[in-house]
């Protein structure tokens, strides 16, 4: 196999290759529409909120969790702090309680899975169902009207240096998940729990309590990121689960980048992008066909899952190569 | 039976010559057609090799001939084996616990389908058939795993006797069929190897268990050091005469039992109950032991079962546990760091009592444990060396904002020069890419890094080369120089012997025997953990006091 040179990093920042080379060609294909200053500030805002969403499962993942209900939950937020807002609740309360209602779910969650020992997908996927029929009951299926307040939109659209605020709020997360999960005991115990649940336990890492906090970690951070959507875009019944697959896909591709066979916060936000930037290219070339994100963030994820499981093999026959033929230098020694 | 009849198994000047050494040397025996043959012989002596030369595994050295139903194997292909009539049932018996009886019988030659869609009147009929062949009379609906291990046990020798193509059935092979069986349930599984003798198989029946030699077979064959050493009828044979065959002219004298009054936590095979009174209790919660153990029972269900385990370790001690498989050697160490539940009794590290069974309240007291499957249990492939060494000193990294991270790498460099961790100061590699000597040592660094006062190893040194062996075993004398207790669990008595100053014998559960000393040899783990004890005296009747 032909080795690039490390220092060049094709190994941990191939996407970061990749986003070059869109921007390159989409430049030169389409000028006037992709290389301006607008493209970049509206791809970074629209795609904040998959980015934070990307960091709400990322953190249960480590642990080897899933959490396919911040989707739902993502939803749910966004509804609940709009009503509340129109209902004449102050707008640092109203987000406070959706928040905290994310957490609860989150707390659920880890209820069903390390209490009553329910495998982590098919917890949070009924949850998802659950959480979307209480939506239903709530709203009766209305879409209720953004509320009229100038400040719930300055919240998130506010530009600072021309791009609008929730980036920041995207970046800030983002660091605090990643100090969180790299600089913490907190993270290494996770990381640990996903490297191998029993080991973890026989090191004394409380692995039921660990578990559980990603859990709330996710509900939590999914919860934010729906009050943040609120003020955005405002309030629509159903756009959290369209957001589930793209996020998935950018955690995954995430874990091929920057610490590879690693699920990490700046892997999953650089992919977020990666993909964004390639989808807006390719909309802008094809007069916006509406099938692309779909396909795309699909073809990313199984892609980027076949890359992973292929690294870990060739590493498995490496390391069975070079161990055959240490045994056969030790054994022409003797 | 008659002379004429062909033989089911005949063995002839068998060598098998490895890298290590030699593991066969010129063995040979024979099995009649229907004839219970037992195999007899210590870990090491060639059993298993002398097996995968009849199943085709292992090509013998020239001049070797194998004889199956009269027929000459071509040695190295396994189908060859087979298709000779060879069956074997191993100690994994490869059952799918989540699946019907009949449908473990069809996994390997196939479902009777028609159009594609399974028969299962067919199915559930050929299986009962099987079934009644091995004459056990349970439904073919049921799962494996409401069965129990004898029955267990009787599906894969219904599966192994499957009639498939033409190839009739010549010859069973055995390997510790009862090593994992509760004693109620041995007779039911012998009865179940008669019933295949009667059918006119020859069994070739592999165990560590004198008795039943004499309750089951009709022929014996003992190796030692890959020698043939005895091929007996049973008939007249006497337990003398198999103990000598299986440890030589060098027996020692039997093993001192305990007296009455129990001046050392020793308890005899019988007399448990009796020799659990109060000063054996005393013995064990000595104020200046490092751990003491008093009336620890396990029940079983979920690992192997331990009762009225009591005893002590003492500051600098470093004692050994032995014992076959199912003799609750595996359970041992695991249930007191507290990876497996309890049912009663007391552990105390220090004085101090661990109260409920959680591996970080016996951290906490100082103790460390190295379980046996480093892969599963012991360490963190997918993590580097340097994450699997600081995972249980992160609290002592760890500085408001962040973890020190350039401490935590010296931290690991320390232990990778103080155990000569290969490659060099490779700190940041995952830790699958190091040998399995290399891991064990990063974990050996992982548990010496929080200065445990008590260690418990479950087969520290399985899977590591000689020389990572010998450096381990350094490093826990050092540390019971220091003041550490050391409890090693085995499976191997020649590393218990080398480093054990005493050594605590499982049978079923239970203590049976202590050997300090002068007495720790591998001899004689081997004979109390195989349960001869001073009522079968080794040396001939006339010496015995």
């Amino acid at each position: 196999m032909k080795r690039f040179p490390r220092s060049l990093g094709f190994d941990r920042f191939s996407g970061a290759y990749m986003l070059g080379a869109f921007v390159i060609v989409f430049s030169i294909w389409k000028p006037s529409l992709f290389a301006t200053t607008a493209t970049l500030h509206s791809v970074t805002a629209d795609k904040a909120i998959s980015g934070i969403l990307a960091l709400a499962i990322l953190v249960p993942l480590v642990c080897g969790v899933y959490d396919l209900s911040v989707g739902a939950t993502v939803n749910f937020a966004t509804i609940l702090s709009v009503l509340l807002v129109k209902n004449g609740w102050s707008i640092p309360l109203a987000m406070l309680i959706a928040v905290f209602l994310g957490g609860v779910i989150g707390a659920v969650n880890g209820f069903i899975v390390v209490r009553l020992k329910v495998n982590s997908f098919i917890t949070t996927l009924g949850m998802a169902s659950v959480i979307a029929a209480v939506q239903v009951i709530v709203t009766h299926n209305q879409q209720p009207l953004p509320p009229n307040i100038p400040i719930w939109n300055d919240i998130t659209q506010k530009t600072v240096l021309g791009f609008q605020v929730i980036v920041l709020y995207m970046l800030a997360i983002a660091f605090v998940v990643w100090w969180a999960l790299a600089h913490t005991p907190v993270g290494r115990y996770l990381y640990a729990i996903g490297s191998s649940p029993e080991a973890a336990r026989l090191s004394g890492v409380r692995v039921d309590a660990y578990s559980w906090l990603s859990l709330i970690a996710s509900g939590t951070i999914a919860g934010i990121a729906g009050v943040l959507y609120g003020s955005l875009t405002g309030p629509s019944l159903s756009f959290g689960g369209g957001l589930l697959l793209p996020a998935f896909a950018a955690v995954f591709l995430g874990s091929t980048q920057i610490t590879p066979g690693r699920f990490n916060v700046w892997g999953s936000v650089l992919s977020i992008y990666v993909l964004a930037t390639g989808v807006r290219g390719l909309q802008l070339v094809t007069n916006n066909v509406q099938w692309l994100d779909g396909m795309f963030s699909g073809v990313a994820l199984i892609t980027a899952v076949a890359v992973a499981v292929g690294r870990q093999r060739s590493a498995d026959e490496r390391k069975r190569r070079s161990l055959s033929s240490t045994r056969q230098l030790s054994a022409a020694d003797a | 039976m008659t002379v004429s009849e062909v033989r089911a198994l005949d063995v002839r000047a068998l060598t098998k010559t490895f890298a290590g050494g030699r593991a066969l040397d010129d063995v040979d025996f024979a099995i009649a057609a229907g004839e219970i043959h037992a195999l007899l012989g210590e870990n090491g002596s060639g059993k298993s090799t002398l097996i995968k030369v009849v199943s085709g595994f292992h090509r013998p050295d020239p001049g070797a001939t194998v004889l199956i139903g009269g027929q000459p194997l071509a040695f190295g292909s396994p189908l060859a084996s087979y298709e000779l009539g060879a069956r074997f049932v191993h100690q994994d018996l490869g059952l799918v616990e989540a699946s019907s009886i009949s449908d473990n019988l069809a996994f390997g030659p196939g479902f009777p389908t028609a159009f594609g869609t399974i028969l299962a009147r067919r199915a559930h009929a050929r299986a009962a058939r099987a079934l009644e062949q091995v004459e056990i009379d349970i439904d073919p609906d049921a799962l494996i795993g409401s069965l129990s291990p004898a029955q267990k046990t009787g599906v894969a020798v219904a599966r192994a006797l499957l009639a498939k193509g033409s190839a009739s059935v010549r010859l069973l092979v055995l390997d510790e069929p009862t090593a994992r069986l509760p004693e109620h349930e041995v007779v039911h599984l012998l009865a179940l190897v008669r019933s295949v003798a009667r059918r006119g198989i020859g069994v070739l029946y592999v165990t560590h268990r004198l008795d039943e030699v004499f309750e089951i077979a009709d022929h014996a064959t003992t190796l030692r050091d890959g020698r043939r050493v005895a091929s007996k009828p049973v008939p007249g044979l006497t337990r003398h005469d198999l103990l000598h065959d299986l440890f030589g002219a060098a027996l020692e004298h039997p093993l001192r039992m305990p007296s009455a009054a129990g001046q050392s936590p020793l308890i005899d095979a019988d007399g448990a109950a009796a020799a659990m009174s109060g000063p054996v209790l005393s013995g064990a919660l000595l104020s200046g032991a490092v751990l003491s153990v008093a009336l620890l029972s396990v029940d079983g269900l979920c690992s192997e079962v331990l009762r009225e385990v009591t005893f002590a370790i003492e500051a600098g001690e470093v004692v050994g546990v032995a014992g076959i498989t199912g003799s609750g050697r595996d359970a041992l160490c695991a249930t007191l760091f507290g990876a497996g539940r309890r049912d009663s009794g007391v552990v105390r590290v220090n004085g101090q009592p661990l109260r409920r069974a959680r591996p970080a309240e016996a951290m906490a007291q100082g103790v460390a444990y190295v379980p046996a499957e480093r892969k599963l249990q012991g360490a963190f492939m997918d993590l580097t060396a340097r994450e699997n060494i600081s995972i249980s000193n992160l609290q002592k990294l760890w500085r408001w904002p962040r973890l020190r991270r350039r401490q935590e790498g010296q931290e690991a460099r320390r232990w990778f020069d103080r155990f000569s961790i290969r490659p060099n100061g490779a700190v940041e590699q995952l830790l699958s890419t190091f040998s399995g000597g290399n891991q064990q040592k990063v974990v050996f660094g992982k548990w010496f890094q929080r200065q445990p006062v008590l260690f418990l190893l479950d087969e520290p040194t399985q899977g590591v080369d000689v020389s990572a062996k010998a450096e381990l075993h350094a490093a826990l004398f050092e540390a019971a120089r220091s003041g550490a207790g050391v409890l090693i669990s085995s499976s191997d008595v020649e590393e218990l012997a080398t480093t054990c100053d005493r050594v605590l014998v499982l049978r079923s559960g239970r203590i049976v025997a202590e050997l300090r000393g002068a007495e720790v040899s591998p001899h004689a783990m081997s004979r109390a953990a195989l349960g001869i004890d001073h009522q079968e005296p080794i040396l001939p009747q006339g010496t015995m006091t």
